[in-house]
């Protein structure tokens, strides 16, 4: 197998979707390696890439050409402004948030000034004696220096010294408070006899723990030949509630490292069967293991995490792209021309989108929260009277682009520069357009309307809805040209799965002005024409990944990918 | 001082178990016992001399383990916790033990717990759910209990007051004029039922939505009434009092019950119109104004002509547009307060409680000024009054902040934001 790593670009000509495209010739990196010289190399292949244009000019060559440009245009490639990275790519909008003065991060409070300095070795009673005279806060001395303990880790035998002064003046008691937080302490510091004392001691002491206790005991517990009796304590916090994630990933942790692989996958399905994500630590943990199992059975099972993935529109962290790359087992790398996965829904997806759209968004089980049922019937018999559109524009959100220029201007830029390319358009905007102000010059209006196909909405409708069903009813090869992230319609649909379907569409369709000179030539931001997620072709992979060092929001999809592919 | 300390541990850690009072009178011996082994054990530990304090002597190590023992060997539950037949007490008792832990840990969870309070804990969907919910119960009971001091504190001062008064023999009951008895409670009660009783013949009509109990939670719900009763007690109180009415109540509906259940047998005597129909079946739409947030036109002065109606309607997962969309649905005439006009407006919803609208425009038909009116937002929500000459000029910055968003995405707010 192979595989090679590099930002897959894109390009297709404009509003045409070329159901293929390979990748470009203008690609970045690919190395060849062998079995034996791949170690070597692995540091190169995950090396990071800061995401900045400009550094990489050079091995992203290839996507500054890949930006959206129109035929006639392509003479005057100028630069096109690099400080915006794609909307929907992973650290966009942790940049547009540094871009913006306005949000300052808040500065996170210190914390709270210690007024004794902590132990770094065991006292003795006197000692402690004389600590807690000196303190002077209001809480319970035991607590705050048992709780501070373990916010700073001190070593383990200076938490027991405490724990033997606060049993001397008890009659040997110890509150389960400072147990749990000496048993953290252990964990923390894998002191795994003195966990199991511990636990021990809760075992004689207490019938049942609290999530804390438990969860701390199983991770405690993992590592160590009693690990069984950590499935006992899961069993124990089924009863009141569902466990963790984390609480899974260390059973299923301990019970690989103690080569136990059913109960490992019984404990996965179970997790999965409560409707829970895993951490992706967890599904790490898989194919680590797997690097020594030759077995069919298990390798299918492993597949089935990337498939689990793929549904799940989740993507792996650096490390664990890593380990599945070296799962794969390594072998001649070519330079893979394969296509990815169109963006572009299937028909019955497209359907069922269209329906929860009308349905969820516009509708929303009360036609007046957003629209009222006369303007919904005027528009579908306006949408119907006119032929497919090839764009959609929100009139407000382009025209309102570039504060400094007049409003009506800028959309009728917009509008001109398409109209020339003989395309289809329809602007949706709001009445008070129409009504002649300083911003609004009736003149320019006019012109735009003798262009364009125009739909008014009320001032107090909401214009979102019906850009999204414009742009749906209009079929596949209808695009829409707006800034807005459309995430507050995203969350009005019903469920995760319908979400995903809509975010899917979004990438394809949504066209963002990028330049920021009105006057100059407009340029979009090319459209994303594969879809991000993991995909097989049977004898290759190919999966995107998250960078450690970038930021990944919601709404966008990792830039780097590891792509795999089956020796012949 | 040390004594102090044993009693409360001693106490915390006998708790959990003394609903397992069988088992608990044995280990109760056992107990002593050990307790006894141990003094004779930590009795020796101040024996050991430390003749320097930096190093760290053998003996040391020694003693860190020595709590182990007593700890392993000291009260715990015989043999397996009793197998109940029944899975669901086996939950019930497992949840209990776990909130009871919690406690010990030291998290914000109740002492006591009834068995419906228990139920509701276990059908709380997840685990932050639950703890949401126990957080309630532990603030509920510390406030319950700090009344409870307070009364008692109160009670002993008064006792303390009558000791004194009956030693004070000194000054001889004299015969003193008054022109009132002491009956001030029950006439300002009268006269509040007169003026009421005008209202309802004479007064202006103020609608309460009650159509609004299908978007609300029950904690909301009740939340709701609490402002609703809230909003009576200061029209009654008010020397001009509306004639309110309740309107689309539904009879036995969750609103209802629980107005009364919180009025008890004074909700048949209210001075109110509640009722099943709509507003738009007792009044002309025209005179109809709906008061709404959402809404776009503002409202410049208060109109005795008008039915001014209020949503009753506790939103806390903020559902903007709600009662916009009922009244545009009945096509009526909608306003909002003029708070950007008035105040200069810091954080939170404009929203305001029930409450709070029923004062100001009590307010406002009393004495028609708006400063005088809004004085019952809260302060925390804005920063001050605006100079109206300054409105105008905080108006276009504010469209101005609206259009630039050149550098980042169109928010949803600019859709709701309100033109004031």
């Amino acid at each position: 197998m192979t595989f090679l790593l590099s930002g897959i670009q894109s390009f297709s000509k404009l509003w045409k979707c070329s159901p293929c495209f390979g990748l470009s010739p203008g690609h970045s990196c690919c190395f060849f390696l062998s079995d034996y010289c791949g170690i070597r190399n692995q540091q190169r292949w995950f090396s990071l890439k800061s995401m900045s244009p400009q550094s990489t000019k050079a091995g992203n060559a290839s996507i500054a050409k890949a930006r959206y440009l129109r035929k006639g245009d392509e003479g005057s490639n100028k630069q096109v402004s690099s400080d915006s990275p794609h909307l929907f790519a992973a650290g966009a909008a942790k940049k547009r948030s540094q871009m913006n003065p306005q949000s300052n991060d808040q500065v996170l409070s210190p914390l709270k000034n210690i007024s004794i300095q902590l132990p770094t070795k065991p006292l003795n009673s006197k000692e402690w004696d004389k600590l807690k005279e000196d303190f002077k806060g209001k809480a319970n001395f035991e607590n705050w220096i048992s709780s501070q303990m373990a916010h700073c880790h001190s070593p383990i035998d200076v938490a027991k010294s405490l724990l033997a002064w606060v049993a001397a003046k008890n009659n040997g008691i110890v509150g389960y408070n400072l147990l749990v937080r000496y048993l953290y302490l252990c964990v923390f510091h894998k002191q795994t006899s003195e966990v199991i004392d511990v636990y021990e001691i809760m075992r004689a002491r207490y019938k049942r723990l609290e999530s804390g206790g438990y969860s701390l005991l199983i991770r405690g517990l993992m590592h160590s030949d009693r690990w069984r009796e950590a499935l006992m304590l899961l069993e124990d916090i089924k009863k009141v509630m569902t466990p963790s994630i984390k609480n899974y990933n260390d059973c299923i942790q301990g019970a690989l490292l103690h080569q136990d692989v059913n109960t490992a996958w019984n404990l996965y399905q179970e997790l999965l069967g409560h409707d829970l994500i895993p951490m992706l630590e967890t599904l790490k943990a898989f194919f680590d293991f797997g690097k020594d199992i030759k077995d069919d059975h298990y390798s299918s099972k492993l597949l089935d995490i990337l498939l689990y993935l793929r549904n799940n529109q989740l993507y792996p962290g650096e490390s664990f792209a890593h380990s599945i790359k070296t799962w794969f087992e390594s072998g001649q790398c070519s330079c893979c021309g394969k296509t990815m996965e169109s963006i572009h829904l299937s028909p019955e997806e497209y359907e069922f989108l269209k329906r929860k759209i009308i349905r969820d968004v516009i509708d929303g089980g009360d036609q007046y929260k957003k629209t009222t049922p006369q303007e919904l019937k005027r528009f579908e018999n306006f949408v119907k009277s006119c032929p497919p559109f090839d764009i959609v524009i929100d009139g407000l959100n382009v025209a309102k682009m570039f504060p400094k220029a007049r409003e009506s201007q800028v959309l009728l830029d917009v509008v001109s520069q398409l109209a020339k390319q003989n395309l289809q358009l329809l602007i949706l905007g709001r009445k008070h357009m129409l009504t002649q102000r300083f911003r609004w010059r009736k003149d320019e209006m006019e012109k735009v309307q003798k262009q364009a196909s125009c739909f008014f909405a009320d001032d107090i409708s909401e214009d979102d809805p019906f850009l999204l069903y414009a742009t749906l009813n209009s079929g596949n090869h209808c695009k829409f040209i707006t800034k807005d992230l459309m995430r507050d319609h995203k969350a009005c649909l019903p469920d995760i799965k319908t979400q995903r379907l809509f975010f899917k569409w979004q990438q394809g369709h949504q066209l963002a002005i990028i330049n920021r000179f009105p006057g100059s030539k407009i340029t979009f931001q090319h459209i994303l024409t594969y879809d991000t997620v993991v995909q097989t072709t049977g004898d290759s992979w190919h999966i995107p990944y998250d960078e450690d060092l970038v930021e990944r929001y919601s709404y966008e999809v990792p830039t780097k990918w590891l792509c795999l592919h089956r020796k012949t | 001082m040390t004594i102090f300390l044993k009693m409360s541990v001693s106490v915390t850690f006998l708790r959990p178990f003394t609903r397992f009072l069988v088992p608990f009178t044995l280990h109760r011996k056992r107990n002593l016992y050990s307790t006894v082994l141990q003094r004779c054990m930590s009795s020796k530990i101040p024996a050991v001399s430390y003749p320097d304090k930096e190093s760290i002597s053998p003996p040391e190590q020694l003693e860190l383990d020595g709590w182990k023992t007593t700890m392993k060997s000291s009260v715990q539950e015989e043999g397996v916790p009793p197998v109940s037949s029944n899975k669901d007490e086996d939950t019930q008792a497992a949840t209990r033990e776990l909130i009871e832990m919690w406690r010990l840990l030291g998290k914000e969870v109740p002492e006591n717990i009834t068995e419906e309070q228990l139920k509701a804990i276990m059908e709380c969907a997840s685990k932050s759910s639950k703890k949401k919910y126990l957080k309630f119960l532990y603030i509920k009971e510390k406030l319950k209990k700090a009344k409870q001091i307070k009364k008692e504190r109160k009670a002993a001062a008064k006792e303390e007051a009558k000791q004194a008064m009956l030693l004070e023999t000194t000054e001889e009951d004299k015969q003193q004029n008054f022109p009132f008895l002491r009956l001030w409670d029950r006439r300002i009660n009268t006269a509040m039922n007169w003026k009421g009783a005008q209202a309802m013949q004479f007064g202006q009509p103020l609608v309460f939505d009650m159509d609004f109990d299908n978007y609300m939670k029950p904690k909301e719900l009740q939340n709701a009434v609490s402002q609703l009763l809230e909003s009576e007690g200061w029209n009654r109180r008010n020397v001009d009092p509306f004639h309110i009415y309740f309107c689309n109540l539904k009879i036995d509906g969750a609103y209802q019950r629980e107005l009364v259940k919180r009025y008890g047998e004074k909700w048949d005597k209210l001075l109110l119109t509640a009722t099943e129909k709509s507003h738009v079946d007792l009044f002309p739409k025209d005179n109809i104004i709906y008061l709404t947030a959402d809404s776009p036109n503002v409202m410049t002065t208060f109109k005795h002509d008008r039915i001014y109606v209020i949503g009753s309607f506790v939103d806390k997962n903020m559902q903007p547009g709600i009662s916009l969309a009922k009244a545009k649905r009945l096509k009526l005439a909608t306003e909002c307060l003029p708070l950007d006009k008035y105040l200069q407006w810091d954080i939170g919803t404009k929203n305001l409680t029930l409450d709070q609208m029923m004062r100001i425009l009590l307010c406002l038909k009393n004495t028609g000024s708006w400063e005088e009116a809004l004085k019952f937002v809260p302060k925390r929500k804005h920063t001050g009054y605006l100079e109206i000459s300054q409105h105008s000029q905080a108006f276009v910055n504010r469209l101005k902040k609206a259009k630039s968003f050149n550098s980042f995405p169109k928010g949803s707010y600019v859709h709701t934001e309100k033109v004031a």
